[in-house]
């Protein structure tokens, strides 16, 4: 009982933080995307990806968080990318207060796109704001169809999902109707691509739509 | 604020670290080999746990526990198999403690009317971080890591790895497809825990399963015996 109240009084602090988080953000134009997945869905090789491919465009720095390591961090600074590494302590989850943290370490000047690479779990960083303009999410082939079944929270909480690895759909019994079903079932707003980092397949459309995202941030929010 | 937390935190551990010595004790006790099974959603828990069930339930009396944040998809699945199964809600929260677990084995023992059984798996919730925190009484930690997730995560989920006895290295058959090098992996592991039980299998094709059904027949023939 303890345990549940501290985690809502957490929370709902944490949702003041972030609100005032991501209006400075839209005022600075820095459009933030939370990235969040299983571990191994591959959200470091997607953004290696976009990096690679929108970053003669776009100015684009990432917040890599880890409760522990900084192989990623690594391989993002290896793309000549800015990136900082960001320890959760054993915490599966980034909060607004620490992805202010971490953005402030990193500085944003220069900056039209900033991913925050979550903690790798589909249940935790569901639940924290973190002041992000977007939530984008990747559900790779081998993980399996019926995950938005187990973990709705994630899937309803996301703008964008964002299908990993689809050039392994020959090798595992993964039925992308269904799971587009499953998914616009929870939540019918959502964007799905279904994508390749690694042949490049649907890499476009999903790439197209963050420029998209980007361009729209820029502008000065109405009211 | 992150202070506090983490006072919290580990005022809960100390206290659940007494509940789960006591459960295993009284497992123990009983003749009850409990395993914790953990892993990423979509590792295969579910489908490795079935073979394993159909590979052993001739010898021993199997029982299980699936723990979801939110659904029933694994128990209506274990429950086709006709053993006892319960499913377990753990209302948003990414782990089960020792004290979730011994309410559950109670509610398990009650649905089966005090029938008796000889391995008892606790199918935990789907992630590398939280449940590797929590001792839940347990004989044994068992985590199954699938080829698709990367041979670098004992390097991103340490604790995970630190904490487990056995790795169960699931989805071997896709090994070339994903650059899953197995050899780099057991130096990932062993780097945290040298004295893991490394596993490779796949519960599609039967691969290497064998062997980790006798590891486990062997330890839960040495927890009946007791």
């Amino acid at each position: 009982m303890k345990v549940i109240e501290l985690h809502k009084s957490v929370t709902e602090s944490n949702d003041r933080d972030a609100e005032k988080l991501r209006r400075e953000l839209r005022q600075q134009g820095v459009l933030l995307i939370n990235v969040m997945s299983s571990a191994g869905s591959g959200k470091t090789t997607l953004l290696s990806r976009i990096i690679r491919d929108l970053g003669k465009e776009l100015r684009i720095a990432v917040l890599e968080a880890d409760i522990d390591a900084q192989v990623d961090a690594e391989r993002i600074a290896a793309l000549g990318a800015r990136s900082i590494q960001v320890h959760t302590d054993g915490m599966c989850h980034m909060d607004a207060g620490m992805t202010r943290r971490g953005l402030e370490e990193m500085g944003l000047a220069e900056t039209d796109l900033a991913f925050l690479e979550n903690i790798g779990n589909l249940i935790c960083p569901a639940e924290y704001d973190t002041g992000a303009g977007k939530k984008l999410m990747i559900l790779s082939v081998p993980e399996g169809d019926d995950k938005p079944l187990k973990y709705p929270l994630m899937f309803r909480e996301s703008d964008v999902l964002v299908v990993t690895k689809i050039d392994a759909l020959p090798y595992f019994n993964f039925d992308l109707e269904k799971l587009v079903e499953r998914v616009h079932h929870l939540n019918p707003a959502i964007r799905i691509y279904p994508v390749s980092a690694k042949t490049g397949e649907g890499m476009e459309a999903l790439e197209a739509w963050l420029r998209e995202a980007v361009r729209e941030w820029k502008v000065p929010a109405q009211l | 604020m992150k202070y506090n937390v983490i006072e919290v935190k580990e005022r809960v551990i100390a206290d659940n670290d007494r509940v789960a010595a006591a459960q295993r004790a009284r497992l123990q006790e009983k003749g009850i080999y409990f395993i914790n099974l953990m892993g990423s959603p979509g590792a295969g828990k579910t489908s490795v746990l079935i073979r394993t069930i159909e590979a052993l339930r001739n010898r021993f009396r199997i029982a299980v526990m699936e723990a979801d944040v939110d659904s029933a998809v694994d128990a209506e699945t274990i429950s086709r198999l006709g053993v006892p199964v319960i499913q377990l809600h753990t209302a948003g929260l990414c782990h089960m403690d020792a004290d979730m677990t011994a309410r559950g084995i109670e509610a398990l023992m009650e649905q089966e009317q005090g029938a008796p059984f000889d391995i008892l798996i606790l199918e935990n919730i789907g992630n590398l971080v939280c449940p590797a925190e929590f001792d839940v009484g347990a004989a044994k930690r068992v985590m199954i890591l699938s080829v698709p997730e990367g041979d670098d995560k004992p390097l991103k989920y340490p604790l995970m790895f630190e904490v487990s006895d056995v790795v169960l290295v699931n989805k071997i058959d896709t090994k070339e497809i994903f650059d899953f090098d197995e050899e780099r992996f057991r130096e990932n592991v062993r780097m945290r825990n040298p004295q893991a039980e490394i596993f490779p299998l796949s519960a599609r094709t039967g691969e290497g399963m064998e062997a980790w059904f006798a590891w486990l027949a062997q330890e839960a023939e040495r927890g009946v015996r007791k």
